[in-house]
């Protein structure tokens, strides 16, 4: 019951454990506790903002795709409207080709036909000549029909 | 229980419970008087003379002191003998023991703290540090002090772990401390009105430095003497600011002390019952009624244990922040 020298006995250790606390309990376990906040805290943030990104992601890659079918329908177009005036002009190549061959082929024939016709003649005269000739011969002087003969040659050139 | 066993009434039961193991200083010339272990004259005569003491014929062993030293009281006329300058050492120990383990707890559990895996007692001293934190954050608003939340953390725990003692059954420790040779022991340092004066006085004494610093000396003057009714009633002011000053550490004290002394006492007389023999129905009827009570009180305490421990540091908290408010002149 009495008041004795434990008071400051007393009074000393609770000074001395107040300090300790004071130094060494508060300040590191305040400290940890604090920083775990801040990472807990950090780490909301950081899953918000990655939330965010995927679905900025999400979206990016939809416009990406949509826009890589418009390029694709776009490509495929060009490529069918190419492909039809590819066929075009070689349809249009092809024709004239064709129209150039027969034209030249026509020309040769008729120059052929030409030449066949000079040759005939040629061989035709000489032939009816020579049978002119022998009959002639046979007949009368030749020098007396000359004319005749001419004649007939003309129209047959006609 | 001690009381049959060691041939004492349960009054002298009682009273050895409550005393503390004093350690201090006597006078040449004073008598000290060593209670006498034994059932009759003749054995208590033989432990007398075992300790090379005198005997007197009734209860105690005598012995004149030649010279000045530092002895353990044997008894209340030792204490008062002693005055002052004596220590009670089961208070000191049993006090520093469980401030010690307070710490080292913390201190482990501060150095070994793991953001990512956290004990279970790490878990425990975050709670308790975060309550701690929203106290003092929520009642001390008057400035920034560093040391309110550590200091309030000490007293919180060591107040806590103190009384916490007053649920170890009241002769667990004792009983075999005397077979040991220990006159005296009490294990609870939150019944002597030393330990609770000394918290209450440092507390105090933090207290009226705070005010002094940011109120500066006239301001805290003032704050005395100014207060409640105006400079014209100033011997009345000062009447009941000085007062009201006492008051703080006297209640802050008392209030602890008497509610641990108090609950010991309680107990005490509850282990009273106890101790009678179990031979006849009625004796067996109180031990089990003792058995009973002392349950239910325990149960009880533990509210009044962790409660007075709550009110010390929140009142201290309150008082802090008092002593840091400016002087306003209202």
């Amino acid at each position: 019951m009495n008041l004795n020298a434990t008071l400051l006995g007393q009074m000393i250790a609770f000074g001395l454990f107040v300090w300790f606390c004071w130094k060494f309990v508060w300040p590191p376990l305040l400290a940890a506790m604090e920083e775990r906040a801040e990472k807990i805290e950090q780490g909301l943030k950081d899953s918000e903002e990655s939330a965010k990104k995927i679905l900025n992601a999400e979206e990016q890659s939809k416009k990406m795709l949509a826009e890589a079918k418009k390029e694709a329908k776009k490509i495929m177009d060009n490529a069918k409207n190419q492909s039809e005036k590819i066929v075009e002009e070689s349809k249009n190549k092809a024709t004239e080709e064709k129209d150039r061959i027969v034209g030249s082929a026509q020309s040769e024939i008729e120059k052929e036909v030409v030449n066949a016709k000079k040759t005939l003649e040629k061989d035709f005269a000489a032939s009816v000549m020579s049978a002119v000739k022998k009959i002639v011969a046979k007949e009368v002087s030749m020098s007396n029909y000359q004319d005749t003969v001419d004649k007939s040659l003309d129209d047959f050139r006609k | 229980m001690a009381s049959e066993s060691s041939g004492r009434t349960f009054q002298e039961y009682l009273e050895h419970h409550l005393q503390n193991l004093v350690y201090g200083p006597l006078p040449a010339g004073h008598e000290r008087k060593l209670y006498s272990k034994g059932s009759d004259e003749t054995t208590k005569e033989a432990y007398c003379q075992s300790k090379n003491l005198d005997y007197d014929g009734e209860k105690y062993c005598k012995e004149t002191l030649t010279e000045d030293g530092w002895y353990l009281a044997n008894n209340k006329t030792d204490v008062e003998a002693m005055g002052f300058w004596a220590l009670h050492i089961d208070t000191m120990f049993f006090s520093v023991l469980l401030g010690a383990l307070f710490l080292f707890v913390f201190t482990r559990a501060a150095q070994n703290f793991s953001l990512d895996k956290p004990t279970k007692l790490q878990l425990f001293i975050e709670m308790m540090i975060d309550f701690i934190n929203g106290v003092v954050k929520g009642t001390f608003k008057a400035a920034q002090n560093s040391l309110i939340a550590p200091m309030a953390l000490t007293i919180f725990f060591w107040v806590l772990l103190m009384n916490v003692m007053d649920l170890v059954p009241v002769d667990l420790i004792p009983y075999p401390a005397e077979l040991l040779g220990i006159p005296y022991l009490k294990v609870v340092p939150t019944t002597d009105l030393n330990l609770t004066a000394a918290l209450a006085l440092s507390v105090f004494v933090l207290y009226l430095f705070y005010s002094i610093k940011s109120k500066g000396f006239v301001g805290f003057i003032k704050s005395i003497s100014l207060h409640p009714f105006g400079p014209w009633m100033l011997p009345a002011n000062l009447f009941i600011e000085i007062i009201d000053l006492i008051a703080k550490p006297l209640s802050l004290a008392l209030r602890l002390y008497g509610n641990l002394y108090a609950g010991e006492m309680i107990f005490l007389l509850i282990a009273g019952m106890v101790s009678i023999n179990l031979t006849s129905f009625m004796g067996l009827g109180l031990n089990l009624a003792g058995i009973t009570l002392s349950l239910i009180w325990a149960i009880f305490h533990i509210l009044i244990v962790v409660l007075q421990a709550f009110i010390f540091m929140m009142l201290t908290v309150v008082y802090m922040n008092m002593a840091h408010e400016k002087f306003e002149q209202h």
